[in-house]
This record gives structure tokens, C-alpha cells and sequence, in this order.
């Protein structure tokens, strides 16, 4: 299992677009990819479970991989939130 | 194989199941909302409407699963499981609500025809917001036969999507 802890800079949080772009990402991806914040859990092949988080500018989410290609989807995930 | 034979059957196995207009205005296809998001159906399939009043109501009975802080997009997971979302204009989550309404929280039960938000139409537009409003089905994965009805104008609740 891996980690990613992620603090949410886009100021109107996720949003359409920043949730759409990890939804697309992680549907390249065969391992568990999930979002937590605030004792609810995303799982980030759904689109809508993303948006429906309501996480905020300034939020800590955390993103944990598990499954075979968990190494490849963190870096994948991680390489599309720091883009932002 | 079982999965998908049991949501064929949940989903009344076979029989139609329609999505309905959220919103009064001109129907059209989704390649004509100028956002790749939305044309290049990134975050599902669907259509838009161009709004010519500022309501939108619930297109199906089930869950209102997203409601933005913002209230420029709304989704609602039918009790058919179909994902439908509503995105009111384009980049009109800079709004940060100035000129939306909301009736409805996230979490709550909606049916079919309820009033979800009021928007004002014209001091949105006056500020120079696209204000066409794509209609998404978000797990349209589930729904391989999907139809849009588009190019003509459509009343508050006429069908628009048939899964």
C-alpha cells in the first residue's frame, strides 16, 4: 500500500476539473486508488465519489494505491496534483 | 458477467429509462459546448442546453449526491443508478455562488421536477459567462446504447437522454 498525502490548492476545490483529472488518471490504473478526507472515502474511478467529497482549498486528502501497479499509479497521481 | 445481468435486471432489464430536461432552452450536442471537457466527453456522455430560464430541476428521482459550495453543478445518482450531472455555464465555479440559488443540500432525496437552483440569467450572461449547461451522464460506461435528443427547444422536463 502507498500514500500520498495532498493539500488541495485549487481555490475552489474539486471541482469538475481537478476532479475529472484524477478520475482520468486513475482509470489508467488496475490497483485500488481511494481519497479520504474528512472520514469519507472516495473511490477515485468514480468521477462523481470525487466531486461528492467536497474537499476545499487547504484540505489534506489522502490518496492510498493498492494493488499490483500501485507504485506506477502514485507516481501517475502524484505527478498530476503537483502539475496543478 | 453476473454484476452486469443484475443491473440489467435492477434497471427494470431492457425497458427504456429516460432522463428528463433539467432545464427550458435549445437542445444541442455536446461537441457544440465550447470546453473540451465537456465536448471531448472527458467526464461522461450527454447533451447541453442552452438555458432560457433560470431553473433547474431535478431530471430523475434519487439522491442529490453533489452540490457544489459554488452551486454551479449539481448531480444527482438516479434510483436507476445512473450518475447525472449538471453543470450550469462554463467556468462558472469563478462565480463562487454570486448568482445562484440552492433548495437542495448534497445528501438529500429529490424527485423528479423538484427545484434544485435558480440562477440569474442575465447578470451571469452580462458578465460575459457561456452560460450552456451540459448535461452528463458520469457513468456512462454502464450505458453503451445511449441516446441524446438535441437540436430543437425543449420544455422543463421534456426527455432528453435515453439510456
Amino acid at each position: 500500500m502507498k500514500e500520498y498525502r495532498y493539500v488541495v490548492d485549487d481555490p475552489m476545490g474539486l471541482h469538475a476539473r481537478p476532479a475529472s483529472v484524477i478520475f482520468i488518471e486513475a482509470g489508467k490504473y488496475m490497483c485500488s486508488i481511494e481519497a479520504d478526507w474528512n472520514l469519507q472515502k472516495a473511490d477515485c474511478k468514480s468521477l462523481l465519489a470525487i466531486m461528492g467529497l467536497g474537499a476545499k482549498k487547504g484540505d489534506e486528502v489522502i490518496f492510498r494505491f493498492e494493488g499490483e501497479d500501485e507504485d506506477a499509479a502514485y507516481y501517475a497521481i502524484r505527478s498530476v496534483l503537483d502539475k496543478k | 458477467m453476473f454484476e452486469a445481468w443484475k443491473k440489467h435486471l435492477k434497471r427494470g432489464g431492457g425497458k427504456k429509462e429516460e432522463i428528463l430536461a433539467p432545464v427550458e432552452g435549445l437542445a444541442v450536442p455536446l461537441s457544440e459546448v465550447k470546453d473540451p471537457a465537456f465536448s471531448q466527453e472527458i467526464l461522461g456522455k450527454g447533451m447541453a442546453i442552452i438555458p432560457s430560464k433560470g431553473r433547474i430541476v431535478a431530471p430523475v428521482s434519487g439522491v442529490l449526491s453533489v452540490m457544489f459550495e459554488t452551486m454551479h453543478a449539481v448531480s444527482i445518482t438516479a434510483d436507476n443508478g445512473a450518475e447525472v450531472m449538471i453543470h450550469v455555464g462554463l467556468d462558472t465555479v469563478q462565480l463562487k455562488g454570486e448568482g445562484f440559488q440552492s433548495f437542495k443540500k448534497q445528501g438529500e432525496r429529490v424527485k423528479e421536477g423538484e427545484l434544485l437552483l435558480k440562477f440569474d440569467l442575465e447578470g451571469i450572461k452580462a458578465k460575459g459567462y457561456d452560460l450552456v449547461t451540459p448535461v452528463i451522464i458520469l457513468n456512462t460506461m454502464e450505458y453503451p446504447n445511449m441516446k441524446s435528443h438535441v437540436g430543437k427547444q425543449i420544455m422543463e422536463l421534456e426527455p432528453i437522454i435515453e439510456l
